[in-house]
Formats: structure tokens, C-alpha cells, sequence
């Protein structure tokens, strides 16, 4: 039998550590707690998690520059980031440091699960991310997350910002199903009930751009009454 | 406060002017002999060196008191509007929390699937209240992402939406887009952020209003604008609550009981006065109430 995984959480709030950790432990995983980035760096060396769920806001090295810290001396641990993600400069700064994936405080924490289970059976041990790649491919569809352009058959195709940012989310997440309200809060920064049609019309959007049939899709499924998956396979570009 | 100085120099100006004036006045200065013991020269020495320190001290103290007066009147000065704001987050945020405190209390060990309901339910509801904050804050705050928008597209598709809710059972919905003799012009704008207006606005026409009410999207072309119209026959608004439907968290008293942040107006201002738009609400009582919204059509603000 595989040994329980373990994921390594990091948050100077024990309120949230001390549940959290009950938790993952009582949904098979084992955990270790660090309260700064400081005991984290410690903790990671020490203890070597699988997945480390990382808070941003802490005192002495925030989450941020545990982040970049790690990815710097290539320590490629997967990272979920608690940040606020809707907003555009985090989402770039996430992106810059490699986090593997992203969750907006207050989360349900079966999400996290979730999040947990998506980013471990995803994970390549020792390689870059998806999600740390600027340039990422599939098929002839090619995404510059850098310039925020996107290229299908080596011709730009234009698509609104959040169509863009959409389709990132999608990319650094394949064969994943994401439901509208995963895609709502991590790409629009809310989660409003009634925000779900924003979130079918862009889809509807990118379709309609990569000229992708619904029906028989190439790049984006819809799984009825659960969300949205990117089918096809993505690799990092150059 | 200069007088009081000159006030406090004058014994020594004239001792000055008196030793002026014998000394070198051509007249007689006679010499004074004082003979003391020195017990009560000991206590002239003590009583003249204390006098300046208890003046001393005595000024430090209401020098102090003068700033903190400063203080609670800079405090004082804080816009009203943000204490009320203050208060009213505190009674959204109390009412809840009570709700799970009871709740856990509730659970005391064994598990009971109402209490654990309950304090879910109170959970999502502050959580809510959070999300609404934030999103409010952000309209401040981040630039919006301006694509051009068909508002008709918007409204059939949020009365299709919320022609689904409980809340419009028995309402007679109507919706009217001109299409001649052409149709509605576009505006520039967020489509999310617009669609979330008006679902708003709709949600909020349904929830106050009674089965047989009417409620009516009315939209149409005015000058340089798209005006669009949301108006039912509900309950109306009572005169005196109408200045503050616009202020975060403000509940009226016809709104107790029924399920809201108290955020929902708030947020719409925020979003069409972002659009550069405006938007404005009457209302009567008995009669029912229209929400006006007045959005700038997209060629006349970006050439």
C-alpha cells in the first residue's frame, strides 16, 4: 500500500492549522504545521511534503518569498497558494513564483481537497509545473502568458481579458474538471451565484474563437451539471 | 497666550525699572537690612524653587489635555456615514455569529443535523457579506475591463434567469427592448458587472413585491444614453428611508425578514457610477417603486 502523502501547511493563524490539519489528516493525508515562512523553509527541508498549502500574509518571510525561495534553489514541491487571486497584480506574482495552484480565503475545505488531490496527480516530482511555464501548447493552439496572447495555427486569435485569463486557467489545469464555481473564483475574484453565466459565456466565447465544436470538443468539455475540463494534452512551449 | 507671558514678566520689569531708576537715577538709593533665621530662609528657598516647578507642571498637564481634546475632535469628525457603516457591519456581523455560537452550543457533543445546518448556513451567509465588502472595495479600486455590450442581450437574459425564482411566482413579468426604428446602441462596459446590476435590481423588484404585482424592464434610448427602467407595483419605500437605500448595509424596515446584505444597491451604484453612468430610485408608498439607470452609449464616450 502507498504511504499517506504529506502535505505540509503553513499559516500563522493556529485556528486555521489546528482544523485544517484534522481535516487532511481524517481525508488520509498526514500534515506538518509551520506558523512562518521562516519554520516553513525548516519544515520543508526537515520534513519533505508532497504539497505544501501556502498562506500569503505572514510575519517574517511571507508566503510569497517562501515561494520564490523554494523555486529559486529548484525545489519544484508543489504549492497551493491562499491569496487573493481574483486580483490581477496577485495572479501575475502567483504566476511569477510557480504556485501550482491558487484558493481565495474563506474556502470550503472539501475545495481544498480538491485542490490537493488535482495538483498530486498532476505533479511531474522534481519538474516545473504547467502553471510556471510562460509559454504552454496544445495541439496548434500556443498561449504567451506573458504577452496575453494566444495562437491557434500560428495565427493571434483575440479574445476579451477574461476570456484570456479563462483559457490560462484552463491550460495550466488539464484534464481537470473545474466546476463554474472553481472557474468564478479563481478567474473573476468572485463567487456570486449568479456569476455562473459569466463564466458559460465565455466559454462560449473561446469556442466560438478555436472554432471548437461543444459537441465533439477538442479543447473544452462541458461535463454536464459539474463544469468545464481542458481535454486536450498541454505541454510547455519552448 | 504672548500676554500671559508679559504678564508673567512684569514683577521682574519693574524690579528692573526701580533698580534703574535708584542706581542710576541721581537719587538716593537707601540699603535695605534683612535679617532672617535660617529656618525661614529654608522655607522661602523651598517655596520659591517649588512655585515655577507646580507652574511647570501644572502647564504640561494642560497642554495635554488640550491635545487630547484635538483628538476627540478630529474623531468627532470622522464622516458620520462610516460610524453608521461601522455599526451596521457590527449588527451583520453579530447576528450570525450568535446564530453558531447557539449552534455549537446546540451540538454539545452529539451530532444534531439542525444545529450543524444551521451554523453552515450562518457560515455562507457571512461569508457572503465578505465577498460583497471585498467586491465593493475592488469597484474603488480596479480598472474596469471594458468590452463593448449588447444591454439587450443582458436583460432577456436576466429575466429569463429569474423568471425561473421562486421569487417570481404570480409577478407578471414584462420586458420591453425597442427594435425600431432601430435597435438598442451598445455601451462600453464589463458585461459580468452590468449583468450583475441588473440582476440586482430585478431580484431586488421581485423580493419586494406581492404575487399579482407587476414588474416591468423597460429600456430605451435617450440622447447620448441607454436608460433602463426597472419598476413594480410593490410595497414602495416609506419618504424618510430613501436617502439612505443607497448606504452599505442600510436594511429598511419592510426589507426585515427578508433575505439580503444589505449591499445589493450599494454595489450597483458603485458598478454604474464606474460605467460613468448614473442611477436613481422613486418611490412611493402603496404604489410601487422604478429604479432608473442611465449608462452613456458607447460611441459618445469613446469616440
Amino acid at each position: 500500500m502507498k504511504d499517506r502523502q504529506k502535505i505540509l501547511l503553513v499559516d500563522d493563524e493556529p485556528a486555521i492549522t489546528t482544523n485544517l490539519s484534522a481535516f487532511l489528516e481524517r481525508s488520509g493525508y498526514t500534515t506538518a504545521v509551520a506558523a512562518d515562512g521562516e519554520q516553513a523553509l525548516q519544515q520543508i527541508e526537515a520534513e519533505q511534503p508532497d504539497l505544501i498549502v501556502l498562506d500569503v500574509l505572514m510575519p517574517k518571510v511571507d508566503g510569497r518569498e517562501v515561494l520564490r525561495r523554494l523555486r529559486q534553489s529548484g525545489i519544484w514541491t508543489p504549492v497551493i497558494l491562499l491569496t487573493q487571486v481574483g486580483e490581477a497584480f496577485e495572479r501575475a506574482m502567483a504566476l511569477e513564483e510557480g504556485a501550482d495552484d491558487y484558493l481565495n480565503k474563506p474556502f470550503e475545505p472539501q475545495e481544498l481537497i480538491a485542490r490537493i488531490r488535482a495538483v498530486l496527480r498532476r505533479a511531474r516530482p522534481g519538474q516545473r509545473p504547467l502553471s510556471a511555464s510562460w509559454v504552454l501548447e496544445s495541439g496548434s493552439l500556443q498561449l504567451d502568458r506573458r504577452a496575453h496572447r494566444a495562437y491557434l495555427q500560428g495565427e493571434e486569435v483575440v479574445l476579451t481579458p477574461k476570456a484570456m485569463r479563462l483559457l490560462e486557467y484552463l491550460m495550466t489545469h488539464p484534464d481537470e474538471l473545474l466546476s463554474r464555481e472553481r472557474l468564478l473564483d479563481v478567474v473573476w475574484g468572485w463567487d456570486y451565484p449568479v456569476g455562473t453565466r459569466a463564466v458559460d459565456t465565455r466559454v462560449a466565447e473561446l469556442r466560438r474563437v478555436l472554432d471548437d465544436d461543444a459537441s465533439d470538443p477538442t479543447y473544452i468539455e462541458t461535463i454536464p451539471g459539474q463544469g468545464y475540463r481542458f481535454t486536450s494534452l498541454v505541454e510547455p512551449g519552448e | 497666550m504672548k500676554r500671559w507671558y508679559l504678564v508673567a514678566l512684569l514683577p521682574a520689569l519693574l524690579g528692573l525699572l526701580t533698580s534703574l531708576v535708584l542706581n542710576f537715577g541721581g537719587l538716593q538709593n537707601p540699603i535695605l537690612n534683612i535679617q532672617i533665621d535660617i529656618g525661614t530662609f529654608a522655607l522661602l528657598v523651598g517655596i520659591i524653587i517649588s512655585i515655577p516647578c507646580v507652574a511647570y507642571l501644572a502647564y504640561r498637564r494642560n497642554s495635554q489635555r488640550d491635545h487630547q481634546q484635538q483628538i476627540a475632535k478630529m474623531q468627532s469628525t470622522i464622516s458620520e456615514d462610516r460610524m453608521r457603516f461601522l455599526q451596521r457591519l457590527d449588527h451583520e456581523l453579530k447576528n450570525p455569529l450568535t446564530a453558531i455560537q447557539a449552534g455549537l452550543a446546540n451540538l454539545n457533543g452529539d451530532i444534531n443535523l439542525e444545529a450543524v445546518d444551521s451554523i453552515r448556513v450562518q457560515t455562507s451567509r457571512l461569508s457572503r457579506l465578505v465577498a460583497d465588502l471585498r467586491k465593493l472595495a475592488e469597484l474603488e479600486s480596479r480598472p474596469l475591463e471594458r468590452t463593448s455590450v449588447n444591454l439587450s442581450e443582458i436583460l432577456t437574459d436576466t429575466v429569463d434567469i429569474l423568471q425561473e425564482s421562486p421569487d417570481a411566482s404570480e409577478r407578471q413579468i414584462s420586458l420591453h427592448i425597442p427594435q425600431a426604428p432601430w435597435p438598442l446602441p451598445h455601451i462600453s462596459g464589463d458585461p459580468d458587472l452590468l449583468f450583475l446590476t441588473f440582476h440586482n435590481l430585478l431580484s431586488n423588484a421581485l423580493k419586494f413585491s406581492q404575487p399579482g404585482d407587476a414588474v416591468e424592464v423597460r429600456a430605451f434610448e435617450d440622447d447620448a444614453s441607454v436608460v433602463v427602467e426597472i419598476a413594480d407595483t410593490g410595497p414602495g419605500i416609506p419618504r424618510e428611508e430613501l436617502p439612505h437605500v443607497w448606504q452599505e448595509l442600510y436594511r429598511g424596515e419592510n426589507a426585515r425578514g427578508i433575505p439580503g446584505s444589505g449591499l445589493g444597491l450599494p454595489l450597483v451604484r458603485a458598478i454604474v457610477n464606474r460605467h460613468g453612468g448614473q442611477v436613481t430610485l422613486r418611490s412611493r408608498v402603496g404604489q410601487g417603486t422604478v429604479v432608473l439607470v442611465r449608462l452613456p452609449v458607447e460611441n459618445a464616450e469613446h469616440p
